[in-house]
């Protein structure tokens, strides 16, 4: 089964209507994302990429054609059912971290958590063990200005990962970071993907990042050219 | 850590805000319970009149005087246990120009029988009786005046000419909240001797204590019914009446001092609003996270009507802890001693210290409610997108 | 400079949180110009019958009409005195008047209050040039008939034209007429004929006061030397304004303390609402203002700009509040008077030094209120504009 397609998107568009204009940002696109694969999507500015990388997280909808996640069809989804289907099955990660200040790493790890029926300690024990993961176990306690990007931003993937999804998206999880801080989020992506057989999709600008992925979707006005 | 926990913290992010939101919010609650505690204050001459006691005066005027035999009728209505009476006396301290306080001359031997809950010490009682001249005067003034017993003081009145001399027999107390810690009392028979011939023997209003409370209003009636074909007609009304009536002459400051306690409320959730909304638009990536990560449009709903909650309650706390030194203390003690016939007891009620803690809660509430409407109506790609 | 236009564009670009600090200033000056309009009423209602050259005579020591009380035959006396103006025919013009206070049901409310009766004789309203009898006719002299004030017109069972109402028990009285007098405390009596109130209430032969016209202002030290000069008879001269200044004293000061002291709290609390709005609309800005300064603009005009931003936007509460409290002219409001205990009703008076006077309350409200965070905007450095 590690073979299998994780992710199948078929005919995918995306209409915006902007002043009684119409923008096609996506159209027709096919793509397919195999389980325990970490692929990256590249593009200039405008090509539509985060486009499609919310459509697929579940962020946003297709004008038209479907997208489907372990055989099910997510663009189907209502509103609510979407936001828990994300909260089962989808870790994110940002380019600017978007960790909530007042909380410590641990409790901002253990934050998507709130929403299952764990209690407390098993809700912590879990967010431990994804911190040490990411090899921030030391800084627990820790608050975010207290670390440094690349901390942050391991804290950040600690949080993805914490409810065990099967997809990671990621959207330029290296563009605030030094070159070194990005090699070792890059190692850790990489490490997931591989060890914990998850599906990764990272949106980056960064040809040095996008070689780190097994495979990389080039996306240029709306068409993938792989 | 919680959904509540979470909304706390993030009310106390933006400190110097919040400490100003609180602040704002514990200043109208502290203006809500000063005004609240002057309308309580007002009722409580009527809330805590005595139920046994009837007060019947001239039915035209206030001013016109009865005929002291009144007073033999009114003690053989049946159902009258004892009768006092009263004259007006308006006196003031030369001294103390400026100063009101009230100044009745009473009947020494049956005054005492039917305000049971003004309290002599027995040996001033009876030093009292004996001395013509005799004044016993409530703990509140004397104080303010410095007066003790034994002193010699001196009064005038606008209504009785000349001066009026009194010994000091005693200082009395309270054992009821109604009753006034400032009041002046000498023997009538003093006032009535120093009266020109045709004006003795008229009194200002006659007090009954009745055996039944529950047949007040019908003695009323009867007592008045009994001087109806004689030449002065009588109004009579329990003690709690009286007070209403006399105090329903102030129903417009109070009605303005509603209008006032509305508007303060519409201040406090000005303020509120305000904070919250602002807050809540400098989440908004945050929020487009929470929502990415699975979070529903009603958790955020719940974060932003938690921390505007916690503003509530910390304002609403602060507030009251600023009410009790400053209403009840300082005002409080103000108002006792120098406006003791309008504010016999100044103090907050429990009930008004809750009514004030619910509405900043319930305001804080009411006010997060369009901020809150609006996070529920972020589209997560907009919101994530924006730049706070 | 800083265009004026950039802060007005940037008040108009946050709409709700400009209109939630507007408002709430709005409110503050609406309380504040309220109170100050009622207490400029109180003050034009009982001060507005009062004229120097009239002067009153009571006992001494009574410090109102209602306590004064001496012998009819002294009103000759008094007004026999040097000073006292003379009509055409020889007579002195003056007015000796008993008053009472009545307890009457309130129509509406539940309860009784007192209403102020004057027993006048019949150059009473010959003596008050002010006063007329705007519907119905003069009571005839010596009858039971009777004048109600405009103000207490309809307040009271039989307070109309045509309709009667009773003194005391059998002894009923006819409203002919309704009074007014510019809006003064003569509005608030009921005026009935002098000896009709001293044989129905039991007050023969007596008089509550004398008001003597006199030569002019300046003849008052005569008269007054003159009619005091009697010990035995005891009487206290007073200029009817300074009467009638000390009368509306009580009232006026604790109206103005009322409303000065709600005032303060309250404008507490739309400075903290203000100094939040500005706040977080400097915090907001951040950029905006690095990029003014990075442009070359000194800190101070910065200042003076968020500073003169502040002041519009309270200016423009202000001039809400003060609006809304203007509407209250409409709205009259009964009292009690300390120094009659009879209900006097009084309406809001705004004067143009009231509603300016609340204008610079507001203007003050916002420069105090946005001055911190003016000065946080001025020290807003130009590297934010970089961010």
């Amino acid at each position: 089964m590690s073979e299998s397609t994780m992710v199948r998107v078929r005919g995918l568009s995306k209409i915006y209507e902007r002043g009684g204009e119409q923008l096609k940002v996506l159209s027709g696109l096919d793509l397919d994302l195999a389980e325990g694969t970490f692929e990256a999507l590249m593009g200039p500015s405008g090509s539509g990429k985060s486009t499609l990388l919310n459509i697929i997280a579940g962020l946003d909808r297709p004008s038209s054609g479907t997208v489907e996640v372990k055989g099910e069809d997510i663009s189907r989804l209502s509103e609510s059912a979407l936001a828990t289907w994300r909260s089962r099955t989808l870790g994110f990660i940002f380019q600017s971290y978007n960790l909530m200040p007042v909380l410590t790493a641990l409790e901002n790890v253990e934050l998507p958590l709130l929403l299952t029926k764990l209690g407390g300690a098993e809700r912590k024990k879990r967010a431990e063990i994804a911190l040490r993961i990411v090899g921030l176990e030391q800084r627990m306690d820790h608050y975010p200005r207290q670390l440094s990007g690349g901390q942050e931003q391991r804290v950040a993937i600690a949080r993805a990962i914490v409810n065990d999804p099967a997809i990671i998206v990621a959207d330029e999880p290296t563009g605030d970071l030094d070159r070194q801080s990005a090699d070792d989020i890059l190692t850790l992506l990489e490490k997931l993907a591989k060890d914990m057989n998850k599906t990764i999709l990272m949106v980056t600008h960064d040809p040095v990042a996008a070689d780190r992925a097994t495979k990389v979707h080039r996306l240029d006005k709306g068409a993938l050219s792989s | 850590m919680t959904f509540l926990g979470l909304s706390a913290k993030n009310a106390l992010r933006n400190r110097f805000r919040t400490v100003l939101t609180v602040l704002g919010v514990a200043i109208a609650v502290l203006a809500f319970v000063m005004l609240r505690t002057v309308v309580w204050a007002y009722n409580v001459g009527v809330e805590a009149a005595a139920p046994d006691r009837i007060v019947t005066r001239h039915k035209v005027t206030f001013v016109m005087q009865l005929p002291k035999r009144y007073i033999d009728t009114i003690r053989q209505e049946p159902g009258v246990t004892v009768a006092t009476w009263a004259n007006w006396f308006g006196g003031k301290d030369p001294k103390h120009d400026r100063e009101f306080f009230s100044t009745l001359a009473v009947d020494p031997e049956t005054y005492f029988q039917v305000y049971t809950d003004v309290a002599v010490a027995p040996a001033d009682l009876a030093a009292f009786k004996e001395n013509r001249r005799g004044a016993i005067v409530g703990d509140v003034i004397a104080k303010k005046f410095g007066w003790k017993v034994g002193d010699k003081v001196s009064l005038k009145s606008p209504i009785f000419p000349g001066d009026w001399e009194f010994a000091i027999s005693g200082i009395y107390t309270a054992t009821r909240k109604s009753v006034d810690r400032s009041t002046f009392l000498f023997h009538w028979n003093y006032l009535n001797e120093g009266m020109a011939a045709r004006q003795r023997d008229q009194i200002g209003w006659v007090v009954a204590k009745v055996s039944n409370p529950a047949r007040t209003a019908d003695m009323s009636l009867a007592i008045d019914r009994k001087f109806d074909e004689r030449d002065t007609q009588t109004l009579s009304q329990s003690e709690g009446a009286f007070n209403a009536s006399f105090l329903g002459m102030f129903t417009a400051v109070l009605k303005a001092i509603d209008v006032v306690s509305i508007v303060i409320i519409g201040i406090m959730m000005l303020i509120l609003g305000n904070t919250i909304a602002m807050g809540a638009r400098e989440r908004t990536q945050e929020y487009g996270a929470l929502r990415a990560i699975g979070f529903l449009p009603r958790h955020l709903a719940v974060f932003v009507l938690g921390e505007s909650f916690t503003i509530g309650v910390l304002g609403g706390t602060v507030g009251l802890l600023l009410s009790y030194p400053i209403v009840q203390l300082g005002m409080g003690r103000f108002l006792e001693e120098n406006m003791g016939s309008f504010f016999p007891y100044f103090r907050i009620s429990p009930g008004n210290a809750l009514l004030a803690m619910l509405l900043a809660v319930g305001m804080s509430l009411v006010a997060a409610g369009i901020p809150a409407w609006n996070v529920t109506r972020l589209r997560v790609v907009d919101a994530l997108r924006r730049v706070a | 400079m800083i265009p004026f236009r950039y802060n007005l564009r940037s008040i108009l670009a946050r709409k709700a949180t400009t209109a939630a600090t507007a408002f709430g200033i709005a409110l503050v000056v609406f309380v504040l110009a309220s109170a100050l309009m009622l207490s400029a009423g109180i003050k034009k209602t009982l001060g507005a019958s009062g004229r120097a050259d009239n002067a009153i005579v009571m006992r001494t020591g009574s410090d109102a009409e209602l306590n004064s009380s001496f012998d009819t035959t002294s009103v000759g006396l008094v007004l026999a005195a040097p000073g006292v103006k003379r009509d055409d025919k020889g007579a002195p013009i003056g007015v000796g008047e008993v008053v009472l206070v009545l307890a009457l049901e309130k129509l509406g409310d539940p309860g009784i209050t007192n209403v102020f009766l004057r027993g006048v004789p019949e150059t009473a309203l010959a003596f008050r040039p002010s006063a007329r009898v705007v519907s119905g006719r003069a009571p005839r002299p010596g009858s039971d008939e009777v004048l109600v004030g405009k103000r207490l017109r309809g307040r009271f069972k039989g307070f109309e034209v045509g309709q009667s109402f009773e003194l005391r028990k059998n002894r009923s009285v006819s409203v002919v007429g309704i009074l007014e007098d510019e809006g003064s405390s003569y509005e608030s009596e009921v005026w009935a004929d002098v000896d009709t109130v001293r044989t129905g209430l039991g007050r023969e032969g007596l008089v509550s006061s004398v008001r003597a016209r006199l030569e002019s202002p300046a003849k008052f030290d005569a008269f007054k030397a003159s009619v005091e000069s009697d010990k035995n008879l005891g009487f206290e001269v007073t200029r009817e304004t300074t009467f009638l200044e000390k009368q509306s004293e009580g009232v006026s000061i604790f109206v103005t303390a009322l409303g000065s002291v709600i005032a303060f709290f309250f404008s507490i609390g739309a400075m903290i609402g203000a100094m939040i709005t500005m706040y977080g609309s400097i915090a907001s800005r951040q950029r905006e203002i690095g990029t003014l300064r990075a442009l070359g603009f000194p800190r101070w005009q910065i200042l003076v700009a968020f500073l003169l931003e502040c002041s519009v936007l309270s200016l423009f509460g202000g001039a809400l509040g003060a609006a809304a409290a203007i509407a209250m002219r409409f709205v009259s409001f009964s009292m009690i008077n300390f120094t009659s205990w009879s209900e006097i009703v009084f309406t809001f008076e705004p004067t143009p030094a009231i509603l300016l006077m609340s204008l610079m309350f507001a203007l003050a409200m916002g420069v105090f209120g946005g001055l911190l965070p003016a000065i946080r905007a001025a020290r807003v450095s130009p590297i934010q504009a970089m961010r």
